[in-house]
């Protein structure tokens, strides 16, 4: 079955390059122009994945994430503005999976559009991995052990959340805030400083040049992301 | 010249205090001058000892001598009123103790009268004349010291740029120099208000702030010590500069109550007529140097507009033609012209792209953009500008030396990752494919330095400066850009109270180094 994107965009000239793209990696697609158009498309084609751009013109396009949130978890790839950290976290934290920032490359966009509808699969049979592999790293998560390169390295109670916590979501981008309340606990949010200390901590663990980080990427201005080996 | 600077230094010590204070003590009717007549009296007795211990053996006419001396003695040491009491108490102990008969002023000999006339005379005169040499010196130390405070206050207000710094200067040296506590007011929008002043406390009741508009309209001390408004508890004084009245000087009784003296008032309006005139200069020095802003804001817009448009037209020019050759003969083109132009289209909007996000950045940076700034390792900021480089800095050797113990530094880290990002472009940019560029951190206990070294062509010598001004474009050949890069750089560091400068490298290349500081005050 060819995956069904619904794209809620107003640009005709954008709309044409989605299409031909979509098309031509075997996607199904829908289009909506508007905010209003976008929701109720939403909810009357269920797609598998929504690619929203936040500019629309009846609407904020954080609207639309509110609104599709209500009812579904569908995928939802955020298009916004470069430079307006503000929005992107915004949408993030309303339960957006990813952004792309305009100007983009189809390929770059392609390659969110794939990882956010892998995500959303639902889990194999023989149930979530639960050890996971990135370069010279085994994450085994049943047996707590995590290795660089076969030698078992030691984290803190609090690395090895965040660390659990990033690979739950990788791929994807997740808000400072995001991984405050997930590790540490939602009274907790503000304390950011803390964050970037045990990403630090856990990139001297884990990667091997931490000033040229491979996996555990900083989006700055918005959070972190893991990147597996794809 | 070099005397007066001498005494300036020593100036700053609070001893020279005390001098003011001396002059201030010797006024008759205060406390002090009620122990001179003390002194005088002691002397005087004194002189009667010795009179008496010489009485058998010298004429009376001699022991006048004695007395003499002891009217000089108190002369020197004490007040002219003091001096003119001890002649007069001199003749008439003389009479009593050392002109027969004794213990009684009667005289036996009329020859004596001569003696006690002559006596009082020349011991009148010692007085009248030790106490003439005394009050010269006097008023010399005190014209010294006035002469060292309006110094003082010179040299202080020569250094302030802004109107109330040179405010908050002038009070502090006169609240050293008159012990007592001033605050300056200055007028917003024609009116005094106690709002805007130089002392953090308002130690008058915002009731006397009519009498500091008043003085302010009419340029007249008003207040304690003088005709009008005596009841107020400060003394007015209006700051008059050459062409216009710049503000009040406000001088409260001193932590005793003492009120100042004529000489002080002297001294007062010397100081607020130099407060005055400095105010007022530099009132119009930032009068030029904003007129002088205006005209290179405007200058910097017209050449905005000019290399604006130029740098927007050159890519869409590209585009525009690629484009077109494309639809028009796309079929006729061979495949491996079309692949060039398709390239030549994305690479050249991805050009535009960068250009139009500089220009927001300088227009946002301009406005005064917000900085949103916490603790961060600077690891991660080099660490995500690497990562955004990651297609332009491909097939180069790029050394990140950033130390574990690093502090955390206090930033806006999506800027300053900005910063990194323009200057490790410049560096791809101008440096040979494929050779090394080196990143390197190292804190000292007030600053953390960031260095970005190339090993390209360098800059010439004198573009230092110049390399960090919008529009200016290196002298390097085939480069193109809009000159924003560095001036986006210095923007943010400067927003951040750091400092960005240009190195020549040793063995060729160039080395941006940024410095930030640790505790938030300007480098």
């Amino acid at each position: 079955m060819k995956p069904l994107v619904l794209m809620i965009e107003d640009d005709p000239q954008i709309r044409r390059f989605l299409r031909a793209a979509l098309a031509a990696e075997d996607y199904q697609f829908h289009e909506a122009l508007t905010a209003e158009e976008g929701i109720a498309q939403a909810a009357a084609r269920q797609p598998d994945l929504v690619l929203l751009d936040l500019g629309l013109p009846d609407r904020d396009g954080l609207e639309v994430i509110r609104g599709i949130r209500l009812w579904s978890q569908m995928p939802i790839v955020v298009l916004s503005a470069r430079g307006q950290e503000k929005d992107k976290i915004a949408a993030l934290d309303l339960g957006a999976d990813d952004y792309v920032a305009k100007p983009f490359a189809v390929g770059e966009l392609l390659a969110r559009i794939r990882a956010a509808l892998r995500r959303a699969a639902p889990l194999a049979a023989d149930g979530a991995d639960t050890v996971i592999r990135f370069g010279a790293v085994q994450a085994d998560f049943e047996k707590r052990v995590i290795t660089v390169g076969g030698e078992e390295v030691h984290l803190t109670p609090n690395e090895y959340k965040l660390l659990q916590v990033l690979i739950k979501h990788a791929g994807r981008v997740v808000t400072q805030r995001q991984l405050l309340n997930e590790v540490w606990g939602p009274q907790h949010t503000e304390q950011s400083q803390y964050l970037r200390v045990y990403v630090a901590q856990l990139r001297r663990k884990l990667e091997r040049d931490p000033a040229r980080p491979r996996y555990l990427q900083t989006e700055p201005g918005v959070g972190y992301r893991l990147t597996l080996d794809s | 010249m070099a005397d007066t600077t001498q005494i300036s230094l020593q100036g700053e010590t609070p001893a020279d205090l005390s001098e003011v204070e001396d002059v201030k003590a010797t006024r008759p009717g205060s406390r002090a001058g009620w122990r001179e007549y003390g002194v005088a009296i002691a002397i005087v007795g004194f002189a009667t000892l010795i009179a008496l211990a010489l009485r058998s053996y010298l004429a009376a006419t001699n022991l006048a001598m004695v007395y003499l001396l002891g009217v000089v003695a108190v002369a020197t040491r004490c007040n002219r009123r003091a001096a003119v009491m001890a002649s007069f108490l001199s003749v008439a102990a003389f009479d009593f103790f050392c002109v027969p008969p004794y213990l009684t002023f009667q005289v036996s000999e009329y020859q004596y009268l001569i003696t006690f006339a002559g006596m009082l005379v020349v011991a009148l005169v010692i007085s009248a004349q030790t106490s003439r040499i005394r009050a010269q010196a006097a008023r010399a130390v005190d014209r010294e010291s006035r002469t060292q405070s309006l110094y003082r206050l010179s040299r202080r207000l020569s250094t302030k740029t802004r109107v109330f710094d040179a405010a908050l200067a002038a009070a502090e040296v006169a609240e050293e120099v008159f012990g007592s506590p001033v605050t300056i007011f200055l007028p917003e929008d024609g009116r005094i208000s106690f709002r805007k002043r130089t002392s953090d406390q308002l130690l008058i009741s915002t009731a006397e702030e009519e009498i500091a508009q008043k003085v302010f309209d009419h340029g007249r001390k008003a207040g304690k010590g003088t005709q009008s408004f005596p009841e107020a508890a400060a003394t007015y004084v209006p700051l008059k500069g050459a062409s216009r009245i710049v503000g009040v000087m406000a001088i409260l009784p001193g932590t005793h109550g003492e009120t100042l003296h004529d000489d002080q008032h002297h001294l007062l309006d010397l100081f607020a007529n130099q407060t005055a005139l400095a105010i007022e200069r530099t009132q119009s020095q930032n009068a030029a140097a904003d007129a002088r802003m205006q005209m290179e804001t405007e200058e910097m817009r017209s050449s905005l507009l000019s290399a604006v448009s130029h740098d927007l037209r050159t890519p869409l020019a590209s585009i525009t033609g690629a484009a077109s050759t494309l639809r028009s003969q796309g079929e006729k083109l061979a495949p491996g012209v079309r692949d060039e132009l398709l390239e030549s289209i994305s690479e050249e909007a991805l050009r535009l792209s960068r250009l139009v996000g500089n220009l927001l950045d300088m227009t946002r940076l301009e406005s005064g953009v917000e900085l949103r700034r916490d603790l961060y390792p600077l690891e991660e900021i080099v660490g995500a500008a690497l990562q955004r480089l990651e297609a332009q800095l491909a097939g180069r050797e790029v050394m990140a030396t950033v130390p574990e113990d690093l502090p955390l530094v206090h930033v806006d880290d999506v800027l300053l990752g900005q910063v990194l990002v323009n200057l490790l472009e410049n560096a791809a940019k101008y440096s040979p494919a494929g050779s090394a560029i080196e990143i390197a951190a190292t804190a000292t206990l007030a600053a953390v330095q960031l260095e970005v070294r190339d090993r390209g062509p360098g800059f010439a010598e004198g573009e230092e400066k110049r390399l960090f001004e919008k529009f200016y474009r290196g002298k390097s050949e085939g480069v193109r850009g809009a000159g924003l890069g560095l001036a986006i750089c210095r923007a943010i560091v400067m927003a951040h109270r750091g400092s960005i400068e240009a190195l020549h490298r040793e063995g060729g290349g160039a080395i941006f180094r940024i410095r930030l500081p640790l505790d938030g005050r300007p480098l």
